[in-house]
């Protein structure tokens, strides 16, 4: 090795070197958060304004596991890097979060920071909470430390292997992408009118929709955090095998062609006349969260949503043609994606494609069956789908599973055919995708 | 990025989960508890209809009584110009089939005792489950076709022959030893048409021959749009429970 | 030892449509509800879906949603005197299990009453004179009026999003709907359905006769609807697997889709299924139940204490479970006394089948359960009894409920059951072929009623319930009667061929053949508790924290399906205990 290419290799090391010293000081130095207050009191208005959080904040989703006592952790969640369980935030001193204060309680929930400075799992989406007021941040630890009932219930260790376990990328990834609160503290004067501010806030903050509705880059933090961003709550991330959908203003596959009511409808509800949530992830988020939102929020959420402007080059759209119901009406069938939806989804959606108001779902001009990504309605012919059953509309009305008898030749002719029929224009289904995704459901 | 994502790794499709792992279990298809006859990658949309009576090994049927199962078949729904017979279409293997159900076992029938006659409006009074209707049936009409006919079964009779077995089974004149005959033989053509025309699935109705023959749409459940024609008939051939077209 | 369960406010035997209703009410009322079915939970996902639901083989040989007789069934006998012997294998009629009961595979054909069929003994008596009426006919009034059931006609219409054309409303006759029918408030939640070839071709033949033909009222909705409770339901699509099957879209009503969407949310309302009841407990003087015992899954013995108890079971099983438990005194044909199990009735039924050419398009595949056309020219006050020589009237309809190979395809008279010529006639006649019925009214009798076997038991050692009836002439002059006229009907349309008639003179009830689901009576209502089990609010004489509503309740049945006044009983029965029961328990009618 000549002396030139030991110089390089030199300061190549002692590059490395200090970038793992500036790393460690990254992850080691302690964030410094601005306290709100000494404590909170535990009057009935702050505890019920607590509780109306807590459900709009939807933390029972997580912290609550399938048939466990409220809040008391144990839900286990799949990650790229193994499975975490969530925590108890019941108020038991010993295995809860009784020993919190209103410090510690705001910098897990705002800033991610876990007792002795341990970043919590983005799993917690604190980049959301961080838009939450000083004001909600106390009224939900009233709620929690005075109105849940403690239950004493250790944390389980996460799953998660060495080196992988290692906390302190994770702070790295903290500081880089999470925003400090005071940052992004909720403005109303950015919004035209104040209905469209509160939207924005329950959107943005507890509502925590970008967690699932924005994409996310390849370091995982959500691309945008507001509507500042082009590509908020535009779609695409898949949880649990089903498309979060895009939100914004696209006319076929977003909320472009939703009106207000219909927004209002679906959360409150789960489905409205002409559309149905599909898959547990939503469903679940309406029967826990969205379905307890008040008129005057589900407005201000729709509203919001409605300002969303669409992409610049929306994947599907949508111009209502008869052409197909009159062919299928007369028993006439132009290939076998129109012959396979005869034999197995005219029975309830009808050769018009759509389906019955107030009971069975549109396809023709529907945004998840135009979606970029197919995933949701592959699964949804694969597996079926099945409402819940909420105070405003009680039917769990449900469709059954083709896969069983569908190959996936023919789950991709059938996705194809019904998304480029009635005016429908979305890119079509090729078979490794079905068969993709048979071999993500099946494990 | 309009085109659709073709990952080649679970993770990239699936990034920060924040639902359950044990919910991602229970994501497995419902009927991937075999369902007989049946499978994910059925894109068929034909079946020929050769004779798989000669291909089906039966499991319940002795050789003897299978023979006469064949036979009788052949007998109550043959081959011609209407139509297949029930031998082609599979019928012995249905009802091979049936008989190692529950519901040959007695199992939505009342079984206890005691086996009194009764008038015959009163329906069964008897101590057999079809099963051994069947079996004891068709025993028994064995033996008388091996008195009358010169020691030959059933199935070595002549056509003629067998329909006049057949018919006087029918009418109850056939005296049966231990059975009634009229029983036995209503149960057996019962079983040959609930073979000839239940799902494939089930062993017979092979390509849906019945089904085609006399213009059943099989598993298409609506029809909504053809309450009220009146001036042409229903166009779609028929589809099976496996999905496929007949 | 029996395991005890915590007492609640009430307890509901059976989750059939009576359950359902009880437990709504009763929880609307603020009750804490516990509620025993014997089968297995049940909802249209996963057990009713498409297509595996449409399966003939699974649904009507297996008869996968009814009873099974294994375990409980009855003992059927034409006259006293004779041995009662079981019946092994489902029939004449076919009761259902689950949730949702019979509810969930019924057809949805959903009548009212006739104000005169529920006043039959005035009505005959006043017409044609007290002995016009055989003395061992034991026909009663109802002890209520249409008036009182109207507003309850009208809500479980609403629930069960009944499709069809008010022939009188408020008084004034509406084109298009029954004229003879009693007077409504207000239309069907729904327009009736539209018309298969068959009920097209009724109107033409009705008209011909000088008849007033209507729309059956139909709980198969003709469009989409969310019912007084937010339930939601989807429109009928025709696939002709009503009877004997679930609904796969939503669209037939059921307890599963109209009534328990709403029940499963409560947290008052407990539902425990694969929970057989085998009695009603009673305290020692017996005048008071304290709760019921049920078989659990397991088959251990567990009580049930409540401070009202519910027989919401079939009607034949509430008759059954009255018996078991002692709540009443048993009817004794002979001496005549006792009311439990008096008054025992079923349905009249014959079909004309009509066969035509390859130019008629009746594709019997395509069915609706509940739909159709009817007329009510010969039932209620519209037949002239005195000529035509009976009590009791009944209806002519064209329904298709949907046919298929396996449930048995109609041939000409005269076609062989197997062979050549079998083939060729079912492929001439399969898509090529349909039927008018006759439905008719059944009277009851002295000597026809419900006891318990002395031979028999079921499966949890219990004796099976004894049905005594058969055919009276009344009833055989009536079907020949009735399908006389209906031939007369099937003439006009000139079919190729023909098949049907009356029944013979001298025939038995036949229990091989499927008629109908509909067995009433058995522990009647009535102002006499002399002559009835149940006072009008449905509650026990004897034991009054326990009522049973169902068609048990009916003295006799009329011409029409059973299911509206059931329906209708049942929420006059919870208004009753809502009101009046609840604040003042006990016997809500002095006598």
């Amino acid at each position: 090795m000549g002396p030139g290419v030991r110089r390089v290799l030199l300061g190549v090391l002692s590059a490395l070197v200090l970038l793992a010293v500036a790393a460690a000081l990254l992850a080691l130095v302690p964030t410094r958060t601005r306290v709100i207050a000494a404590t909170v009191e535990g009057d009935s208005a702050t505890i019920e304004r607590g509780r109306y959080l807590a459900m709009a904040s939807d933390c029972t989703a997580c912290h609550t596991a399938p048939n466990g006592p409220a809040f008391a952790g144990g839900l286990p969640i799949a990650s790229p890097i193994g499975v975490i369980f969530s925590t108890n935030i019941t108020p038991d001193r010993e295995t809860g979060i009784g020993a919190y204060s209103l410090a510690d309680f705001d910098r897990a929930v705002r800033h991610g920071i876990a007792p002795r400075n341990i970043t919590l799992y983005p799993a917690m989406p604190y980049p959301s909470y961080a838009h939450l007021t000083d004001a909600d941040v106390m009224a939900l630890y009233a709620y929690f430390i005075h109105d849940v009932s403690p239950v004493r219930a250790r944390n389980r260790r996460d799953e998660i292997p060495w080196p992988l376990s290692m906390r302190w990328p994770l702070t790295i990834w903290r500081k880089t992408f999470a925003p400090n609160p005071d940052a992004v503290a909720f403005d109303a004067a950015r919004y035209r009118d104040p209905i469209v501010a509160r939207g924005a806030y329950l959107v943005q903050g507890p509502g925590h929709c970008g967690s699932c509705h924005t994409p996310r880059a390849f370091t995982l933090q959500e691309e945008a955090l507001d509507e500042s961003g082009k590509s908020y709550l535009g779609g695409g991330q898949v949880i649990d095998g089903w498309l979060a959908v895009n939100l914004r203003g696209n006319p076929a596959d977003g909320l472009g062609g939703w009106s207000s009511e219909q927004i209002i409808t679906t959360l409150r509800s789960a489905r409205d006349p002409v559309h149905a949530v599909i898959g547990d992830a939503m469903s679940d988020v309406v029967v826990h969260s969205t379905q307890y939102l008040n008129d005057a929020d589900l407005l201000a959420v729709a509203s919001y949503l409605k300002t969303l402007p669409p992409d610049a080059h929306p994947a599907s759209s949508f111009a209502a043609d008869p052409a197909t119901a009159r062919a299928l009406a007369a028993g006439e069938e132009a290939g076998r994606g129109a012959q396979l939806y005869d034999d197995n989804c005219a029975a309830c959606h009808h050769t018009n494609g759509r389906g019955a108001t107030r009971a069975l779902p549109e396809i023709a001009g529907n945004s998840s069956v135009l979606a970029a990504d197919p995933t949701s309605i592959i699964h949804l012919i694969l597996q079926g789908s099945q409402l819940p059953g909420t105070a405003a509309a009680p039917s769990p009305l449900g469709m059954p599973g083709f896969g069983w008898r569908l190959s996936d030749q023919e789950v991709a002719e059938l996705g194809t055919f019904i998304r480029q029929s009635w005016g429908n224009h979305a890119p079509a289904i090729n078979p490794e995708q079905v068969h993709q995704l048979r071999q993500t459901l099946a494990r | 990025m309009s085109e659709p994502k073709a990952d080649s790794t679970e993770n990239a499709t699936h990034p920060l989960s924040r639902r359950s792992l044990v919910k991602g279990l229970a994501l497995v298809p419902l009927a991937a508890v075999g369902l007989p006859g049946c499978s994910a990658a059925a894109s068929d949309t034909s079946e020929s209809a050769d004779t798989p009576g000669e291909r089906y090994t039966p499991t319940f049927f002795k050789a003897e009584e299978w023979a006469f199962i064949v036979a009788a078949c052949d007998r109550l729904i043959p081959h011609d110009e209407h139509g297949p017979g029930a031998v082609e279409l599979g019928v012995p293997e249905f009802i091979d089939r049936d008989m190692q159900t529950p519901y040959a076992s007695g199992d939505i029938w009342y079984m206890q005792g005691p086996f009194v006659e009764a008038p015959p409006e009163l329906g069964y009074q008897g101590r057999l489950t079809l099963r051994d209707i069947l079996r004891v049936g068709l025993g028994a009409a064995d033996a008388h076709c091996r008195r009358q006919f010169d020691g030959k079964t059933f199935a070595a009779l002549e056509p003629a022959q067998q329909e006049a077995v057949l018919k006087s089974a029918e009418s109850g004149e056939l005296q049966l030893e231990g059975i009634s005959s009229k029983v036995f033989f209503a149960e057996l053509l019962a079983e040959v048409r609930n073979g000839y025309f239940s799902d494939p699935v089930h062993g017979g109705n092979k390509g849906m021959g019945s089904w085609k023959m006399i213009g059943y749409p099989g598993m298409r459940a609506d029809y909504t749009d053809w309450v009220e024609v009146r001036d042409k008939p229903y166009p779609l051939p028929p589809v099976d429970l496996a999905g496929r077209r007949g | 030892m029996a395991v005890m369960q915590p007492k609640v406010d009430a307890v509901i035997v059976g989750m059939g449509w009576t359950g359902a209703i009880m437990a709504k009410e009763l929880t609307d009322a603020g009750l804490r509800v516990v509620a025993l079915e014997r089968g297995p939970d049940r909802d249209t996902q996963p057990d009713f879906a498409y297509p595996k639901v449409v399966d003939e083989l699974e649904g009507s040989v297996y008869r996968k949603f009814l009873q099974s007789l294994s375990q409980e069934t009855l003992t059927i006998r034409h006259k006293i005197g004779d041995t009662a012997v079981p019946y092994r294998q489902i029939g004449s009629f076919k009761p259902g299990t689950g949730v949702g009961g019979a509810g969930s595979h019924w057809s949805g054909c959903h009548f009212r009453g006739l104000p005169e069929d529920l006043k039959l003994r005035s009505h005959v008596e006043q017409r044609y004179g007290r002995r016009f009426i055989p003395p061992e006919m034991t026909i009663q009034d109802f002890p209520v009026t249409y008036e009182d059931l109207e507003p309850h006609f009208d809500h479980f219409e609403h629930v069960c999003g009944t499709s069809g054309k008010a022939g009188v409303l408020n008084g004034v006759r509406q084109e298009g709907g029954n004229p003879f029918e009693g007077s409504r408030q207000r239309d069907y939640p729904l327009p009736p359905n539209r018309n298969y070839l068959g009920a097209e071709w009724f109107y033409k033949a009705a008209r011909e006769a000088g008849y007033h033909a209507y729309p059956i009222p139909a709980s198969n909705a003709s469009g989409p609807y969310v019912n007084p409770y937010g339930c939601q339901m989807g429109p009928c699509n025709f696939c002709g697997f009503c009877s004997d099957y679930g609904c796969l879209n939503y669209a037939k009503a059921s307890p599963n889709v109209c009534i328990l969407p709403v029940l499963r949310l409560r947290k008052d309302f407990v539902l425990r299924t694969n929970a057989q009841v085998v009695r009603v407990n009673l305290d020692r003087a017996r005048t008071r139940a304290t709760g019921v015992t049920y078989l659990d899954a397991q088959g251990r013995e567990v009580e049930q204490p409540a401070d009202l108890v519910l027989l919401c079971a079939f009607s034949l099983y509430n008759v059954h479970l009255m018996l078991l438990s002692g709540i009443g005194k048993p009817y004794d044909p002979v001496a005549n006394t006792g009311t439990v199990g008096r008054n025992y009735s079923y349905q009249g039924k014959s079909a004309v089948e009509m066969f035509f050419g390859e130019d008629v398009q009746a594709n019997g595949f395509i069915g609706i359960g509940g739909g159709g056309t009817t007329m009510d020219d010969l039932n209620g006050k519209q037949l002239d009894n005195g000529k035509a020589g009976f009590v009791g009237g009944g209806i002519i309809w064209a329904r298709q409920p949907g046919a298929g190979p396996v449930r048995g395809i109609a041939v000409p008279p005269g076609t062989p059951g197997w062979g050549s010529a079998w083939k060729r006639a079912i492929k001439e006649s399969f898509r090529h072929s349909f039927y008018y019925e006759v439905q008719g009214a059944c009277m009851s009798y002295r000597s026809h009623y419900l006891d318990l076997d002395p031979t028999y038991k079921d499966a949890f050692g219990r004796p099976l319930l004894r049905m005594t009836f058969d055919w009276h002439e009344n009833e055989i002059k009536a079907s020949q009667f009735l399908t006389g006229k209906a031939l007369d009907m099937c003439k006009t349309l000139k079919p190729k061929a023909m098949s049907g008639e009356g029944w013979k003179t001298g025939s038995h009830y036949n229990v091989t053949i499927y008629q109908s689901t509909h067995t009433c009576g058995g522990a009647v209502m009535g102002d006499d508790p002399r002559t009835s089990a149940l006072n009008r609010y449905l509650q026990s004489w004897d034991v009054p924290n326990v009522f049973a509503p169902g068609a048990n309740a009916f003295p006799q049945n009329n011409g029409y399906n059973p299911t509206g006044i059931v329906g209708a009983l049942t929420y006059w029965a919870a208004k009753a205990i809502r009101e009046q029961y609840l604040k003042t328990p006990g016997a809500l009618v002095h006598t």
